[in-house]
Order: structure tokens, then sequence, then C-alpha cells
């Protein structure tokens, strides 16, 4: 695609290998967080499952359901991986610490540089609600008590 | 303007739209997103910088010189737009914000008045939002149902549905001209005459119709008939509500306060006569004005010619969308039936992605659900891309369109194998 070259900084392999064969869709077994997220502007929709450790203060495992853009998508699957063994308030952190990656400069460190391949959506202002579907539905996720189906969900307009 | 026989329709009025003439990401704007919202012409642009440099004043109001030529513009406004569609009696054009508020307006007041438990609405799958969520929300305060007219094979308004739904309790059919999704134009006038036999009135949402063809109300015979301002020139903050004279006189004022009276006391009030009745307030002068600009622009091409030089621009967009691996077009497939937009699907491609791509290279269009979700989880589709097209656009737009739209599906493709 030579006419559109920098659209490769927003479409890394890694992000279209995820969107294609992604490795962390389903449900969490057994599920003890459950949360919907949606963008109403577009349709999108994410459901995430979290399996957590016995104190739960620890993630076990995370996995998700959903419709979305590449970018969406990908993002999800890539958060799933990283937070998988992470304690609770490590992933609030990274919440926060991706949402600082989307407004420029920030990286994670070398242990998640896969989240980095997410820093290209940085440049495209308007997407940049897909990449963080995801990161809010987790966040909502782990500040329920519950793992009850959610009467609403978050949306992140 | 001035219009040539020997070049296309776009080549003799893209001047007059300066927003057209910019790159955006290094390439041309090709602005393929008109069902959202047209562009502007010279001379609506400059209505309203006259209006606000030498004439601004409320309306109805003063008795002072700049009153009067703000009050006879807006008025002048409204008898262009009566004439635009062929209304009675200028009476019959109400000003609104938009054509959601107009629904909205016939909702609360007329639906409100006279809408029994039991009653009722005809909508079909195709509705925009606006056209639902009111009806949805009357039909919660009175008691009445919604029932919805679904779509033939070819994706289209499906006549006898429509008949088998109509009875002695169907009280309003409220049904879009145009789809904005679909694309398909429906027979509004037969769905007029088969209404009324059983007594029902009828809502024309014409948002997507009134710029692109000729629409006379009178000939259709619909009860009301709304459309908006920004989709056919004109600016946005003003749309239009067509009603018949008895009908509006019958109903009922949907919001109070300055403007609509004729005698106020402190305990009640009597109302104006039309159309003031249903203008509480001050209105969108300058957009009213801007919007009376519009039509004259639309006039002076002709709507019939608008309409000829789309179909053969719509001909070519699916010939040329059809080329294109692995694409799916919603609604009918004869250019003919349709106006001149088209949604699509291209196989794992999510339609944010193809927009993004799209933009890089210049390329303006919606992804989404074009608010009409209801119709997306009818098709089953979860979002949709809508490349819709205005007179200013040409063949060569819609050939860089088709290239990138092939490169996006291959560049994809070449990742799902």
């Amino acid at each position: 695609m030579t006419s559109l070259g920098n659209l490769r900084d927003l479409y890394q392999q890694v992000i279209l290998e995820r969107y294609k064969k992604p490795r962390y869709r389903g449900q969490a077994e057994p599920v003890h967080r459950y949360q919907k997220g949606h963008n109403p502007s577009c349709g999108d929709t994410i459901e995430l499952t979290l399996n957590l450790n016995e104190v739960g203060d620890r993630i076990e495992e995370v996995r998700f359901e959903g419709e979305g853009c590449a970018i969406a998508m990908a993002s999800a699957d890539l958060m799933a991986e990283a937070l998988t063994g992470r304690n609770v308030n490590e992933a609030l952190e990274m919440v926060q610490r991706f949402q600082d990656m989307m407004k420029g400069g920030v990286e994670f460190p070398s242990e998640f540089r896969k989240l980095n391949v997410m820093q290209g959506v940085s440049k495209f202002p308007v997407r940049i609600k897909c990449a963080t579907l995801t990161w809010h539905t987790l966040k909502a996720a782990l500040e329920s008590s519950s793992s009850a189906p959610p009467n609403g969900f978050v949306s992140n307009e | 303007m001035t219009i040539t026989q020997e070049k296309p329709l776009a080549a003799n009025v893209r001047a007059d739209f300066p927003i057209l003439h910019q790159q955006i990401n290094g390439k041309p704007l090709v602005y393929l997103d008109n069902a959202a919202t047209s562009q502007k012409p010279i001379a609506v642009l400059d209505t309203l910088r006259h209006y606000y440099e030498f004439d601004n004043a409320n309306v109805h109001r003063g008795v002072h010189t700049l009153s009067s030529r703000a009050t006879d513009a807006y008025e002048g406004s409204r008898d262009k737009v009566a004439a635009f569609v062929n209304a009675a009696s200028r009476q019959e054009i109400i000003f609104t914000r938009n054509a959601t508020e107009a629904i909205n307006l016939v909702g609360y007041s007329w639906g409100v008045a006279n809408l029994q438990p039991g009653d009722e609405i005809i909508l079909t799958v195709m509705e925009h939002h606006s056209n639902l969520i009111p009806w949805q929300l009357i039909a919660q305060r009175t008691g009445a149902v919604l029932k919805f007219v679904e779509l033939t094979e070819s994706e289209e308004f499906d006549f006898n549905h429509f008949k088998s739904l109509l009875s002695d309790k169907t009280r309003l059919v409220a049904v879009v001209h145009v789809s904005n999704t679909l694309g398909c134009i429906n027979p509004v006038k037969e769905i007029c005459a088969e209404a009324h036999r059983d007594g029902a009135k009828v809502l024309i949402d014409a948002s997507q119709a009134v710029p692109h063809l000729q629409v006379d109300v009178q000939d259709m015979d619909c009860d009301w008939l709304v459309a908006t301002g920004h989709k056919m020139c004109g600016p946005t903050g003003i749309g239009f509500l067509y009603g018949k004279l008895e009908l509006l006189r019958s109903m009922p004022p949907f919001l109070g306060g300055g403007e609509m009276i004729a005698d106020v006391f402190l305990d009640h009030s009597t109302y104006a006569d039309l159309p003031h009745k249903f203008e509480a307030g001050t209105p969108a002068i300058s957009e009213a004005i801007a919007l009376g600009a519009a039509v004259d622009y639309l006039t002076s091409i002709g709507m019939d010619t608008i309409h000829a030089y789309e179909q053969q621009l719509t001909d070519y967009l699916l010939e040329q969308l059809e080329q294109v691996p692995t694409i799916r077009i919603y609604g009918p497939k004869n250019g003919r039936d349709r106006a001149a937009l088209a949604a699509f699907t291209a196989g794992d491609v999510h339609p944010h992605d193809l927009s993004t791509i799209l933009d890089q290279a210049g390329v303006a269009i919606r992804a989404g659900h074009h608010c009409t979700q209801p119709l997306h989880r009818y098709l089953g589709a979860q979002s949709t891309a809508r490349a819709s097209l205005y007179f200013y656009n040409t063949r060569e737009e819609i050939d860089v369109f088709i290239a990138t739209l092939k490169e996006a599906v291959e560049f994809f493709g070449s990742i799902f194998g």
C-alpha cells in the first residue's frame, strides 16, 4: 500500500494478526467479574470476563467477546494477554498508562512492550476510543465487586 | 454557476463549494458523506454573512427597519420552501430545528392528543432513529402500539407486508421516503393512498429525499412531511415540517413561549394563527433565510437535473463497487430504484478500518450504524460503511474511492489469506 504508508504505523502486523486470530476470545472460567462495554457512536461492543484469585487481588484470566474494528479487537486481545497473572492494583495503573500512551509520549516498560504496538493509534485521534474501549471496560470490571451480569454497560463517549 | 450542456453537472457547480477545494492528508478531498450532511455553496454562506452584516434583528417584533427586513427575509424563505415542496399554502410550512424536532412536534402535539391505548402506529424496520425513538416515547405515553413493515428479499419496503399490517386500529403510518442506509426510494404516494383508505394519517420523513428529488406534497398527499436544511445545502439548526392546513389547525401547540401567542393572560393564552402557533421563541432566523438561499440555489440547477445526474453517478458507483472483492452492498441492486448512496461491507474488514484507510487518501465516508441500529440488526450487520453522493461529486472521485477501497481490501485480505 504505497500511497497509504503511514497506515503501517496504525495497522502493525501484530494488530492485524490479533484481529484475525485472537488468543483470548471466550469466557473466563469461573467468572468473578463480568462487564460490558459499548461505543455508542459506532456500535462496537465488548464483554469482558475475569477470573480472580481467592483473595480477589490478582487476575488469573481475562477473556473477551465482542464485535468491533481491528483496533478495538486487537487491543482487547493484547490487554487480556498482558493482564494475566497481574495484581489488580497494577492492572488499574496500566489502565492509566494506556490512556496516557494514547495521548502520546508514554510507553509501557519492556515486559509489556507488546502493548506498545497500539502507540500508532495516538496519531489517529478519532480511533483512540476504539483502542481504549476494552481498558475502560476492564476498569469498570475491577471496580465492581460482583460476578453478576451488569445491568448497564460502560460507554467511552 | 453556469450550466452548459457539454460538461457534467459537477464540473459546473464545484466552484460554488469552497470547502471541496482542499487537501486532506495530502490528497484532494473526496467528500462522500453527503447523507450525513451536504456542503454549502457560496450563495448560502454569503446569505448568512449578509444577514448579520446588514439585516440582523428579531423577527415579528419591532417596527424598525431592520426588524422589518429580517421578518421579510424570514417569511420570504418560508414562501420558497412552500413552493419547493409544492405546499398549497405558506401556512403549512413550520420551521423547526431539524427533521427530528419536526417529528417530535407531530408526536407530542397530534400524537398525545389523539392516540388511545391499543391504537397502532406503523413504522418500518428501516427508520432512522429520528423517526423511531419519538414514536417509542409517544407509544409509552399513550398506550399506542408500534408495528413494523419488514423488507422484501431485495431489501426494499415490503408493500404486501405493509398492507397486511394496516387495519382500522392503524392511526398513523410514519415512513422514511429514502432510506439513508438501503438507499431505496419508498413508494410514498401509494403508501399514503393505502393508509388513507383505512383512515390513518401519514408522516413522511423526507430528509434524504428533498435534497435529491422533486418532492410534491400535494401529489404525494401525505399529511405531514419533514426534512432538514443541512442535507440540502443549507445550514444546520433549521428544518421544516409540512402539514395539511386543517390538520395543523386542529393540533394543540407543541412548545409554548413568545411568538406563538395571540393574547396572553396570567392564567391562559390564545394562540397565534399558523404557522406561528408552532414556532415558539426567537427562531433560527439566519439559518431559515440561508435555507431559502439553498432552495434558490437548488431550484436554479433544477431538481430534475440533479436527480438525473445523480442517477448516472449512482449507477457508476454501484457498478464499480460490485467489482471490489468481498463487497456486500445493502438495498436494491438496480440503480434506478435507489438514491445516490450505497452502504456496504467488505468481508472481514471492519467499516471503521475502511474509513480510516480511505481518510488517509482524502476520501470521507461514513462508518457505523448511520442511526439505523434496528435495521443493521435486521440485516445481520453490526455496522456498515456508506458512500453517499451529491450533485457536485464526479466519476473521478468515485474512481479514487474505489481504487483506495480495493487497496484496503487487499491490505486486509493479505492478512486474512
